[in-house]
């Protein structure tokens, strides 16, 4: 029965402890709720466009798919290898791209066989030509975000999930990066795909999420969705300054969980403040 | 336990490419940084070596030789496996620390981070262990099979490295105090262990007996014993065994830790 979905989200929260402010200025320990009570259910194949305001829980999101990050509640069912696309990750400074790319596959776990495979491929997708054999210290940032994209891309996990990638390199490169992308699409991964870029995630996926504040808000139709958030975005903007910190306020004390129970050395210290004054 | 312990072997020999391949691009990245590179992983040494032995050697012992050992190449033998366990120890502290951002973004088996030091390490190792054999060989020292014995204290060493640093390195990640506690700690374990001067002439036997709990004792010990004394391997059972439980206990509790806070390190930082 759970085979039928790539991946199940049953009624997950994700929370993450606060640091107090100052001493003794915040008295109780709140928890956050990065992610409040999602559920979804995505099949294999679909392209999913993740969309949301900036600290909304996307990139949490992210994490717990790849299986990196543990929820809290709730449960998470995915069948098959799931892969995030870290663009800048493994990638050390002081070596070549070839020896990059050799370390990069290997942090990514793939065998010595697969690593010499797949380098040809990489190095003709990156475009690097002779920076090849230059440390990467030398690279421009949009060469550095072509190759950790590119070794990234090669891997062949049957969920991908791309985090804000194509934001980095010029134009021609994103072009190219979304041509793979149709091309994983059409090999049937399924692909999350969490973007600010709303044409290209109306472009490219077929199922839209929208997550706000940690809360799934709609879940469908990409281009209702889109529409629906597209709206949301104006309206975020239409807002006055107050007015729009006070509606992010809300929002944001809407996740907060507070610890009812005082720590014993936080109410000594408001006892000796309240004695002071 | 058990399960935890499993888990971080089996972890360990799957991504034994893995393991190696992190090791050798960090070295030669290690390299690449200074103009000297690999000059630089010799030459501090012999500094240190040379400083030791004009305090110690020349200073304090006024040229005595140990046990009928010259003093500096009974030095040596010792050196030679602290600047191994040292560097482990020191660095072993922030295996999982230093692959933040590595840990975050992929799934990664952090089981295999105190191994990849140690790896990196034992090549450096290996370099040494071949510089001060043709050193003694000039210095006048025959040949003999018990060298040969070196290689299973070396595996000693990379054993309990490996398990000291499971434990560290995570408890490194709730609070980065472990690792400055560990490098103030490091020099002290220099001196309780009987690298730079010989415990033997100690008058109080309980502090003799104290400091031989400690397992560098053995490990230093052992490669002496191959250089110089060629004694073999089953002369001190009692070593034996106090050394293999203490190493592993060690690794029961780090694997445990490890597989305990497998999924929460992401968010520690």
């Amino acid at each position: 029965m759970t085979n039928e979905y790539a991946v199940t989200f049953n009624h997950v929260s994700k929370i993450y402890k606060l640091k107090q402010k100052g001493k003794a200025q915040k008295t109780s320990h709140d928890t956050f709720l990065a992610l409040n009570d999602i559920s979804f259910k995505i099949k294999p194949g679909e392209v999913v466009g993740v969309l949301g305001t900036n600290g909304s829980g996307k990139s949490t999101l992210s994490v717990i798919l790849a299986g990196i990050s543990a929820i809290d509640s709730g449960e998470v069912i995915i069948n098959g290898e799931q892969a995030l696309i870290a663009i800048n990750t493994g990638l050390n400074n002081q070596l070549t791209g070839l020896e990059n790319i050799h370390l990069k596959g290997a942090l990514l776990g793939l065998s010595k066989k697969r690593i010499q495979e797949i380098t040809d491929g990489v190095i003709s997708f990156a475009e690097l030509g002779d920076f090849l054999y230059q440390p990467v210290k030398k690279y421009s940032s949009g060469m550095k975000s072509r190759l950790g994209f590119s070794i990234s891309i090669f891997l062949n996990p049957d969920i991908v999930i791309i985090d804000e990638a194509l934001s980095v390199g010029d134009k021609g490169f994103a072009e190219k990066c979304l041509n793979k992308m149709d091309e994983l699409k059409a090999q049937g991964k399924t692909i999350f795909f969490i973007s600010h870029a709303l044409p290209q995630v109306r472009r490219f996926c077929n199922t839209g999420l929208w997550i706000e504040g940690g809360k799934l808000r709609a879940y469908g139709d990409i281009q209702d969705i889109a529409d629906q958030y597209a709206e949301y975005v104006d309206f975020l903007n239409a807002m006055g300054g107050k007015e729009k910190k006070r509606f992010l306020e809300d929002i944001y004390e809407s996740r907060l969980i507070k610890d009812p129970h005082e720590h014993l050395i936080d109410r000594i210290f408001l006892q000796m403040r309240k004695g002071a004054k | 336990m058990f399960k935890s312990v499993c888990f971080v072997l089996k972890e360990n020999f799957t991504n034994i490419y893995r393991i190696f391949s992190i090791a050798r691009y960090e070295l030669l990245a290690d390299m690449r940084d200074s103009r000297l590179g690999l000059f630089w992983n010799f030459a501090n040494p012999a500094i240190q070596v040379f400083t030791y032995w004009f305090v110690f050697g020349i200073g304090l012992r006024g040229g005595k030789p140990v046990n009928g050992i010259e003093f500096i190449d009974w030095m040596l033998a010792g050196l030679l496996v602290w600047f191994f366990i040292s560097k482990c120890v020191t660095e072993g502290v922030n295996a999982i620390y230093s692959k933040v951002n590595v840990i975050t973004k992929m799934k990664f088996p952090v089981s295999i981070l105190p191994a990849t030091i140690v790896v990196k390490e034992l090549f450096n190792h290996f370099c040494m262990i071949a510089i001060i054999v043709t050193t003694f060989l000039i210095r006048g020292y025959d040949f003999s099979m018990s060298w040969f014995g070196i290689f299973y204290y070396t595996f000693c060493a990379a054993a309990l490295s490996i398990a000291f640093s499971m434990c560290t390195s995570v408890l490194n990640m709730f609070t980065r105090d472990v690792k400055k506690m560990v490098n103030s700690c490091i020099r002290l374990l220099m001196y309780v262990s009987p690298i730079l001067w010989n415990m033997d002439k100690l008058d109080q036997l309980w502090i003799r007996r104290l400091l031989k709990v400690n397992p560098l004792y053995y490990i230093v010990e052992g490669y002496r014993d191959c250089f110089f004394y060629h004694r073999g391997f089953f002369t001190y059972p009692h070593r034996i065994i106090g050394f293999w439980a203490v190493t592993i206990g060690l690794f029961i509790l780090g694997s445990w830790l490890m597989y305990r806070f497998k999924h929460k390190f992401i968010d520690m930082i």
